[in-house]
């Protein structure tokens, strides 16, 4: 599968690996809903990932804003591979949908202006 | 920055002429099938693509004329409009017009607005209709913004929005965007405002659309292409902003952004953009095919066939060294080198090996309209257009075949009832071919037209003294005389040929890329010009021989044996210089004599027998030292006129060795041969003897053959 979302006491993981397009769309949305749902910070893991597409990307951004105006976190766990911030940058994302990850802030900006 | 659009605009001009040169090819092809469906969309792939990457590098005036043209054969296209040869003529005309103005772009020349004007007053009669799509001209583009005419970079605000279909259709927004970066510098903005609540979020669909400022030189054309496959599924403006002209300096000057502003990054707020200019090419970065062949500057390819020429010249010496050393681990690097120099010497030939398609077509525009202004029909068929050449040869056979080709049309294809009277096809044709032959190529111009008439060249040289009245002459030798300077049958000089000048040129270049020429003749059923080319001109294979003290190159393709002179041979002979090589007399020129190098007596001598034009000739050497990469060097401008040495070449040992050219050399002998006979022909005839005696020796300085030599020889190949 490449989108999974494993749970502890603190916190969820979601993982993304691979490939992230319209396939796995649904998936990806269902899985975000529930890590919403679970209460817990929800962490999200895109080291194995290899893309991102628009779907994708607006689903992390929507959960991402409702997980802020929740009040429960929502951030990047790990690097994020170069080619899904190099897309982010070239999709027109002002930062990327998932904040929490300085690293990862800098290396969209560098995206974005380059 | 200009440099880079120079660049760019260069790399459009080179790509848009070898296009102009498929299209002709298409066009006359189109003349002779009317109906064929693909030529037609050829011809408007390429006036596509012409005025496309014309109107992207700013060529607009070009752009806005291919693109009237463009729209006769999208009606052609549609079957509103035939192919009659009143637009193939007219398109021919036109492309000549675009060539014009691309040379006017690169600085040479001026292109003819009358012309142009008036062709397209022609196509537009032709249509039956006013242009179409008069925004994309650039006379009713947006006259507002001065620098879509000017060909700046402009700044374009894209909006793209994709409707609720477009990611179920298997488009990929973040792709087009990309692909809109490669036009030009690129500020994306994504929107996210109609994004909806997460539970509510459709998954499949794109929620997102983009608000872009594209700077490039490119149309609005440019632009919507590459939303072209996605247009039925998006919302797509695209609006100049006017008000923001791009300075290309402003660019250079935008200071780098602390990476304290990295947190918070806002691609709509930034104002460095892109520096890359438009990587010209999207075919060419996009489809791995064609990351296959790179276009190198011929310059480039010049200096490296140069350098490879110095390597083999040091890789020479080296085996000379590690010989003298007898050195066993010397030798044996100096072998591996000599192996390794002799594959890179044939790779980088290799190189510039092109084939000589693009000559062979370029003549069918030439055949097709000599035919018109001459009446006469006349079609042009090719073979071997894929046999590849040095590209320096390539450059210097054009004027050569046309020049033989206008006199197959003037002078050799009868009129259609003069051919219907003799019994032939009304239609003549001519038969363009190449083909390898050893170190050589034969390019050959046929036709199937009257043939020349040998008496009347006979008279003719008589008649301008260029032969003497009784001369015995065999048919060869008479063919021979068309390609003498100013010498033309020809009574009437028309505007295509007749001046005598064009045969003299053939001689010329052909010469001068040390060919040879073979003409073959029958009344009535045609003429066949041969050229015999060298493959290449930089380095050749030679055998190196020694004259006393003197080296020289002969080249390898000429060379046929080598056999041993004995003073007892030369003595058979009666002190003539003729050899008798298995019962085939074989006259030789001396080098020693002929270069007026000391005497020495020697006990054996060597012959080379090289194949001449003019038959074989044997040359006499003191040694023949083997064979040799000969890099061939000028001689430099003082020794031009030296003709019958074709370049020096440096050896191992650092001593220059003059490349002889046995063509020349059998030719000069013969001339001065025939000179001293006609002196002493007559001083003979005064006395009452017919025969004249035997001029021979050294003390006649270059006179070195013997009478018998013109005779044996006097049989081409």
């Amino acid at each position: 599968m490449p989108v999974t979302l494993d749970q502890n006491e603190n916190f969820c993981v979601l993982r993304l690996e691979g490939e992230i397009d319209i396939t796995s769309a649904t998936e990806l949305k269902t899985l975000l809903l529930q890590g919403l749902a679970s209460g817990r910070e929800l962490r999200v893991d895109l080291e194995r990932a290899t893309d991102l597409d628009v779907t994708a990307m607006q689903l992390l951004w929507a959960a991402e804003r409702e997980a802020r105006r929740s009040g429960m976190g929502m951030a990047l766990t790990g690097r994020v591979p170069k080619e899904i911030s190099s897309a982010a940058g070239d999709t027109g994302f002002e930062r990327f949908p998932v904040p929490g990850n300085p690293e990862l802030a800098a290396d969209v900006s560098r995206e974005v202006r380059k | 920055m200009t440099e880079t659009i120079d660049k760019y605009k260069q790399a459009f001009q080179e790509e848009a002429r070898e296009i102009l040169v498929e299209l002709e090819a298409s066009l006359l092809e189109l003349n002779e099938n009317r109906g064929d469906k693909e030529l037609v969309a050829r011809a408007f792939r390429a006036l596509h693509t012409i005025k496309g990457s014309g109107a992207m590098f700013g060529f607009d005036e070009l752009a806005a004329f291919t693109h009237k043209l463009e729209n006769a054969f999208d009606e052609v296209r549609n079957g509103r409009l035939s192919v009659t040869s009143e637009l193939v003529d007219l398109s021919l005309a036109a492309l000549d017009q675009i060539k014009a103005m691309l040379e006017e772009s690169a600085g040479r020349g001026a292109a003819n607005r009358i012309i142009s004007a008036e062709i397209l007053a022609k196509v537009q009669r032709l249509t039956g209709k006013p242009e179409n799509r008069p925004a994309e001209t650039p006379a009713s583009a947006p006259l507002a913004c001065p620098a879509v005419a000017s060909g700046a970079a402009l700044d374009w605000l894209v909006r793209f929005s994709p409707g609720p279909d477009l990611m179920r259709s298997g488009a990929n927004p973040l792709l087009l965007l990309r692909e809109l970066k490669q036009l030009g510098s690129l500020r994306v903005q994504a929107s996210m405002a109609a994004i909806p609540p997460l539970r509510e979020l459709d998954p499949e669909r794109c929620y997102i659309a983009w608000d872009m400022v594209l700077t490039t030189a490119a149309g609005r054309e440019a632009i919507s292409d590459v939303f072209i496959f996605v247009a039925d599924s998006c919302e797509l403006t695209i609006e100049p902003a006017c008000e923001v002209p791009v300075e290309p300096q402003r660019i250079e000057s935008v200071p780098e952004q602390a990476s304290s502003e990295a947190a918070s990054p806002v691609a709509a707020e930034s104002n460095a953009p892109e520096k890359k200019f438009p990587p010209w090419g999207r075919r060419a970065s996009d489809t791995p095919d064609n990351a296959s062949s790179i276009r190198v500057p011929a310059a480039k390819l010049d200096q490296f066939v140069n350098l490879v020429g110095e390597l083999v010249t040091v890789q020479a010496r080296l085996v000379e060294v590690a010989a003298r050393r007898e050195d066993p681990e010397v030798v044996a690097v100096a072998e591996e080198i000599e192996r390794l120099t002799t594959a890179l010497r044939e790779n980088s030939i290799s190189i510039r090996m092109l084939p000589i398609r693009g000559t062979f077509e370029r003549f069918r525009r030439l055949v097709h309209d000599l035919a018109r202004d001459l009446h006469k029909e006349v079609e042009l068929t090719l073979e071997g257009a894929d046999t590849e050449l040095d590209k320096s040869v390539i450059d210097q056979l054009n004027d050569p075949l046309m020049h033989l080709i206008r006199n197959s049309m003037d002078h050799g294809i009868e009129p259609p009832e003069a051919r219907l009277a003799a019994k032939k096809r009304s239609g003549a044709s001519i038969h363009l071919s190449a083909r390898h032959s050893g170190a050589s190529v034969l390019i050959s111009v046929a036709d199937d037209g009257g043939g020349i008439d040998a008496g009347a060249v006979r008279e003719r040289a008589i008649e301008k003294g260029l032969v003497a009245g009784d001369a015995q002459l065999t048919e060869a030798e008479i063919f021979a005389l068309i390609l003498a300077p100013g010498f033309s049958t020809a009574r009437q000089v028309t505007d295509v040929s007749g001046r005598g000048v064009g045969m003299d040129v053939v001689r010329r270049k052909v010469d001068a890329l040390r060919g040879t020429i073979e003409i073959a003749s029958q009344p009535g059923r045609g003429t066949s010009v041969t050229l015999r080319l060298p493959l290449t001109l930089a380095i050749i294979d030679g055998l190196l021989v020694r004259v006393g003290q003197a080296y020289f190159v002969l080249p390898l393709a000429s060379t046929l044996e080598c056999i041993e002179l004995t003073r007892r041979d030369i003595e058979q002979a009666n002190g003539k210089h003729v050899a008798n090589v298995r019962g085939e007399i074989i006259p030789y020129i001396r080098l020693r004599e002929y270069f007026n190098l000391p005497i020495e007596q020697l006990e054996r001598e060597q012959i080379m027998v090289a194949e001449t034009e003019e038959g074989r000739y044997g040359f006499v050497v003191d040694q023949v030292l083997g064979d040799h990469q000969t890099v061939i060097k000028n001689l430099g401008r003082f020794y031009r006129h030296v003709d019958l040495v074709s370049g020096a070449t440096i050896l191992g040992n650092g001593t220059v060795a003059l490349i002889l050219d046995p063509q020349r050399l059998v030719r000069d002998a013969l001339r001065t041969l025939a000179a001293g006979k006609r002196r002493l022909g007559k001083t003979a005839a005064a006395r009452g003897n017919g025969r004249a005696p035997v001029a021979s020796g050294s003390n006649a300085g270059a006179v070195v053959l013997v009478e018998s030599a013109a005779a044996g020889g006097g049989a081409g190949p």
